[in-house]
């Protein structure tokens, strides 16, 4: 065995302690620690993506004693790599960039507690991504959301203390589900692994017993993870969540928590309960026409808004609905576009809620679209932030986001039943989506507003702000002018996920 | 290896310029250079494009993805807007120099018009479609601080509508582009490369897709039902902006519809189709509608403003003929619609400076002001109506006549007729100025010229040499028109 | 038709219970009531589980020197997970009852959309 095969169980674990240690650390050890364990993690699941692309097979490695059907295991492959990169990477650009304001909306006694959930989030991602056994996956479902509610609730203010215990109860909600469903397939199959779960349902399935509670599992699996990751109709508690949380927060948890739930999901489709399956149950159906519903009613909604945070917020239950609607397609093409779409939105979003920071500092802290005017000249790299942001989110071309809406629309011709609903509803919704990011990225190029010369005098943003901003534009080109590389090895890793 | 790099050149060698100008900050004190530079850059930018355009190369900047890529090559159709576009640039240029000292913030304007320019010619090299789309895109991003220029309320919300109207478009546009991707190749290649048997079923989704990025592009191009933003964007930007937009870039939505209709799915593709009878349909509908808003507006920068609506939609009826008589026409009126307007625009410009006057009720008398550019300006619009030996004559001439021969039923009749009478209309409201500037009546005393001693006060050099250029040049393709006309339909047999 | 829940009747009255829960998460306003109801729908999935995990007639699954063949006691697997799951469970009802505290505190009310509304009046 290669010893790298170990590092996706030590990036869970160094994740963990680092959270441990922190708690008897100042805020500002914890802060370098937590940055300095990102990057450590980032880099060693980088080193588990070039040995499974190396390999070109994944592996599983057993946790403790027991071997396959009954023991705990990882399983590593090179979309798991892919995927813990890309959520290293945005994760320490997000606190990189939000750490000032942290200092802020933080009590100084509790700025330690702040990255101690930074770490366990992140600890609990990864476990996501690897873990090859259901029962796991549920105990980090909820680390995850403590750790989130955790996030949101640290900035004291009623907004946002209201906010989580919101996000607390639908995530409750959609984790219920979660537990339940797995019991019940554990019932039918009696494994937790996922791999000879797998074979446990396609022999079920191949007898032709247990139809029902096979429906009610998957019905169940699904819609407890589309709860979770805040999938129309069942968004509301995302505008307040991600608007009012400190800026880090609202950058990890749009850009990667949401998309952990998402990724055991597809994990969850394609390792235990089998594509044809969930593709002959109609439960994509049922995917997609909530993926479609939230495409257009997100947008709506970030039309109508006037605090840009909440726009930002509404705009992230369109872009989940984009990814639904991928995953709900049913075809091979239509999943990779959705993962991709997944790296995408969290690279982007992660970035407009970092620049948007940028510009409300320069703006006297307010958020309505009058306050911002011609604080995109006031915070330069924020502006651009912002504008590349806008941009990959509208799909202009070079930028991420058009490649993403070039996948979809590609998948999309293979399933000719769904084909014109689905070019109709992408081409609606990014108009919308222009509408209301332009309209912001106009209003802050536009003359200055009220806030005149002697706020720009100010003290500017924070050096680490200002890099965080330049490495996620970085980050959109590359997705956006290399995407080939990346599609690639979404479909190499795919194709060794079953 | 040198040829490729001659044929990219011109679009990335503005473009730096003009980044260049607005990154480095001692341009703004040092007036003379920058005007210098950009002059300079507008020259050697035109050579550029001469020299990309005998290139015979067909150069891969990049792969988007395995399918896609930024490819551009120079054949007819390039050279044809590619020089339309260099020498206006150049031209309006040369006017902006002398027009922008009146007005604020030049460096940005001037960054910007040289970066609009290497995107426009690259659009003009783009070798498929996907990388058209691309510089569409870009060029709606960066003529768009053109429009914002002025940064009043009103120019920040008629930017956002020419957003609104071009990003709709374009995704539009872009909805038919997907699907094409699945049928066929984006590449251009004269006469299409779809073959129509691969549609079988989805024939009628087909049709579709064509029409959305008719309507689309033709959102750029002014044509109904998205042709509101033209009149709003157009007036509000500096004279040599509007003149650009209205020439040049309002001519990118045609390019775009030409390469779409004839390099990639082939005439043949729709001829006869409810899509070419609409298609046809809107255009008559926009050119009827654009000269009687024309008609009826007393700005005179709107109005020229609806007078491009009316007057590029004689260019896509001309397309939508799918005829190579009328094709030729509609290359021609590119160029000398380009021409006019920009000399038209111009005058309004001049006007603008001297007098600031900007309705035609207050230009009476105008010819005591400035009567030989007034009579520039009656040579130019003698072109647009379309009078012999004048330049539009020629092409209406074209228009109509494939018209007649174009066999779509009440459209050969329709056609010219509606060409007929939004010639009178031309007439009718672009020779007022001539007649009341020249004329003003016998109840006119002038009180507000010789109060403000605006007697004679023609436009400085720099602001009337490009209106003489431009307005001679219309009246010189009018006399001699055969060379232009040869060559037109050498591209025109190519694609038919 | 009863039969057929009599035969399964851990789990018939585990689903009515996670049902019972479930909506009072969903549906009811009072905050403790949520967490009430937050842990009736736990409860009955470990229900659940200890139920399938159960075999009649065999022992706890404690190891000892006597009891080392395997047919001797129940499944160990669910007991297993029950106990995690209540370990998750209780931390999560503490986060919640923590919250829900400081939300009194402020607002001086348990009723969630009371306390919306008075946090969206506060940020106007």
């Amino acid at each position: 065995m290669s010893f790298v095969q170990n590092f996706p169980f030590f990036s869970i674990i160094l994740a963990m302690f680092s959270g441990i240690v922190s708690s008897v650390l100042s805020g500002r050890r914890a802060r370098d620690l937590s940055l300095c364990m990102i990057g450590i993690t980032t880099a060693m699941s980088a080193c588990v993506l070039f040995f499974c692309r190396e390999t070109g097979e994944s592996y599983t490695y057993m946790m403790g004693h027991f071997p396959a059907p009954w023991g705990n295991e990882i399983r590593a492959g090179v979309l798991e790599g892919l995927t813990a990169v890309m959520f290293g990477i945005v994760m320490f650009l997000s606190v990189l960039g939000g750490m000032n304001d942290a200092v802020e909306d933080v009590e100084a006694s509790k700025l330690n507690l702040f990255y101690i959930m930074i770490d366990l989030m992140l600890s609990s991602l990864l476990a996501l991504v690897y873990t090859n056994d259901l029962f796991t996956a549920y105990v980090f479902v909820e680390i995850n959301t403590i750790a989130g509610c955790g996030l949101i609730m640290i900035r004291m203010r009623g907004r946002s203390l209201s906010a989580a215990i919101r996000y607390m109860i639908l995530s409750q909600l959609g984790s219920g589900l979660f537990l339940i469903g797995l019991s019940i397939l554990y019932d039918i199959t009696g494994h937790l692994l996922m791999s000879p779960a797998k074979e446990a349902v396609a022999a079920i399935l191949a007898d032709g017993r247990y139809e029902i509670p096979m429906l009610v599992v998957l019905a169940v699996i699904s819609v407890g993870l589309a709860i979770k990751s805040g999938l129309y109709p069942f968004h509301y508690w995302i505008p307040d969540t991600y608007g009012y949380a400190t800026p880090t927060a609202s950058a990890v948890l749009s850009g990667l928590v949401s998309k952990g739930y998402i990724f055991l999901l597809v994990k969850i489709f394609f390792r235990v309960l089998g594509t044809e399956n969930i593709i002959d149950s109609h439960m994509v159906n049922v995917l997609y026409i909530f993926g479609i519903a939230g495409m257009l009613m997100g947008s709506l909604h970030a039309i109508r808004e006037r605090d840009t945070g909440r726009m930002i917020a509404y705009s992230s239950v369109a872009q989940i609905g984009y990814i639904y609607m991928g995953i709900g397609l049913g075809t091979e093409a239509g999943v990779i576009a959705a993962l991709f779409h997944v790296f995408t939105h969290s690279a982007t979003k992660a970035l407009l809620f970092i620049s948007a920071v940028g510009l409300y500092d320069v703006s006297g802290g307010k958020r309505n679209p009058e306050s911002l005017r011609g604080a995109a000249y006031r915070n330069p790299v924020a502006g651009i932030g912002f504008t590349v942001g806008a941009l990959s989110m509208v799909g202009f071309p070079m930028l991420s986001g058009f490649i993403s809406k070039l996948l979809f629309a590609t998948s999309a011709l293979q399933s000719p039943g769904k084909m014109l609903p689905t070019l109709i509803v992408l081409a609606v919704s990014t108009t919308l989506n222009a509408v209301y990011f332009l309209r912001l990225v106009i209003s802050v190029y536009s003359r200055r507003g009220v806030y005149g010369e002697e706020q720009a005098a100010q003290p500017k943003s924070s050096f680490a702000l200002r890099i965080s901003i330049v490495c996620f534009v970085v980050l959109n080109f590359i997705l956006g002018l290399a995407s080939q590389p990346i599609v690639g090895a979404i479909r190499e890793g795919l194709s060794m996920f079953g | 290896m040198e040829e490729n790099v001659r044929l990219i050149l011109p679009i990335f060698f503005p473009i730096a310029a003009g980044i260049f100008l607005m990154a480095m900050p001692v341009f703004r004190k040092r007036r003379k250079l920058e005007e210098g530079i950009v002059t300079a850059v507008l020259a050697v930018q035109l050579l550029f494009v001469v020299s990309a355009l005998m290139t015979d190369v067909t150069v891969t900047l990049w792969s988007i993805t395995d399918s896609l890529a930024l490819v551009f090559r120079a054949d007819g159709i390039s050279c044809l807007f590619g020089l339309l576009t260099a020498s206006v640039w150049l031209l309006s240029g040369i006017y902006s120099i002398s027009y922008m000292r009146h007005e604020k913030e030049e460096t940005r304007f001037f960054g910007f018009y040289l970066i609009v320019e290497g995107v426009l010619i690259g659009l003009d090299l783009s070798a498929n479609l996907i990388t058209l789309y691309v510089f569409y895109e870009l060029m709606t991003l960066t003529s768009l601080p053109l429009v914002l220029h002025e940064k009043s309320r009103q120019a920040i919300m008629a930017g956002l509508k020419y957003l609104f109207y071009s990003v709709a478009g374009a995704f539009l546009a872009l909805f038919g582009i997907f699907f094409l991707s699945g049928v066929t190749t984006l590449e251009f290649c004269a006469g299409g490369a779809l073959d129509s048997a691969v549609l079988g079923q989805s024939r009628a989704l087909f049709l579709v897709a064509v029409f959305c990025m008719l309507v689309g592009f033709g959102a750029k191009a002014g044509m109904f039902p998205l042709h509101g933003w033209l009149p709003t964007a157009h007036p509000v930007a500096p004279a040599p902006a509007s003149a650009v937009l209205s020439g040049v870039i309002t001519k990118s939505g045609v390019l775009a519809v030409i390469r779409v209709v004839y390099f990639v799915i082939g005439p043949e593709s729709i001829r006869g189709t409810w899509v070419q009878n609409t298609w046809i349909f809107l255009t008559l509908l926009t050119v009827f509608m654009g000269s009687m808003l024309a008609y009826r507006e007393p700005v005179l920068k709107k109005r020229l403003a609806y007078s491009t609506v009316s007057q590029v939609s004689y260019i896509l009826f001309g397309l939508g003929l799918l005829n190579a008589t009328a094709f030729a026409g509609a290359l021609s009126h590119i160029v000398f619609h380009s021409l006019i307007k920009n000399a038209l625009f111009l005058v309004a410009g001049a006007v603008i400076v001297t007098t600031g006057w900007t309705r035609t009720d207050e230009m009476r008398g105008l010819g005591r002001v400035m009567p030989r550019t007034l009579a520039w300006y009656t040579v130019a619009s003698l072109g647009l109506v379309g009078i012999p030996p004048a330049s539009g004559f020629v092409s209406k001439w074209f228009l109509a006549s494939g018209a007649l021969e174009s066999g779509t039923g009440v459209w050969s009749f329709a056609g010219p007729a509606v060409l007929l009478v939004s010639a009178l209309l031309t007439a009718g409201y672009l020779l007022p100025l001539t007649v009341n500037g020249y004329f003003p009546g016998s109840d006119f005393r002038g009180e507000e010229i010789e109060e403000r001693q605006l007697s004679g006060r023609e436009p400085s050099a720099r602001m009337r040499i490009p209106i003489v250029i431009f307005a001679a040049a219309s009246l010189l393709f009018g006399c001699f028109p055969g060379s232009l006309i040869r060559f037109l339909e050498s591209i025109a047999a190519a694609v038919m | 038709m009863l039969e057929f829940f009599s035969r399964n009747l851990e789990a018939t009255v585990s689903v009515i219970l996670f049902g019972v829960g479930f909506t009072m998460l969903l549906l009811h306003q009072n905050l403790i009531k949520k967490i009430m109801g937050m842990n009736i729908m736990d409860t009955a999935v470990y229900l659940f589980l200890a139920a399938k995990g159960y075999i009649d007639g065999r022992m706890v699954p404690i190891v000892t020197e006597e009891t080392l063949d395997a047919s001797l006691y129940i499944n160990p697997v669910p007991s297993g997970l029950v106990l995690t799951g209540i370990v998750v469970s209780v931390s999560t009802t503490a986060l919640m009852l923590a919250l829900t505290k400081r939300l009194y505190e402020k607002y001086g009310s348990l009723n969630l959309d009371e306390i919306l509304m008075l946090a969206k009046e506060e940020k106007q």
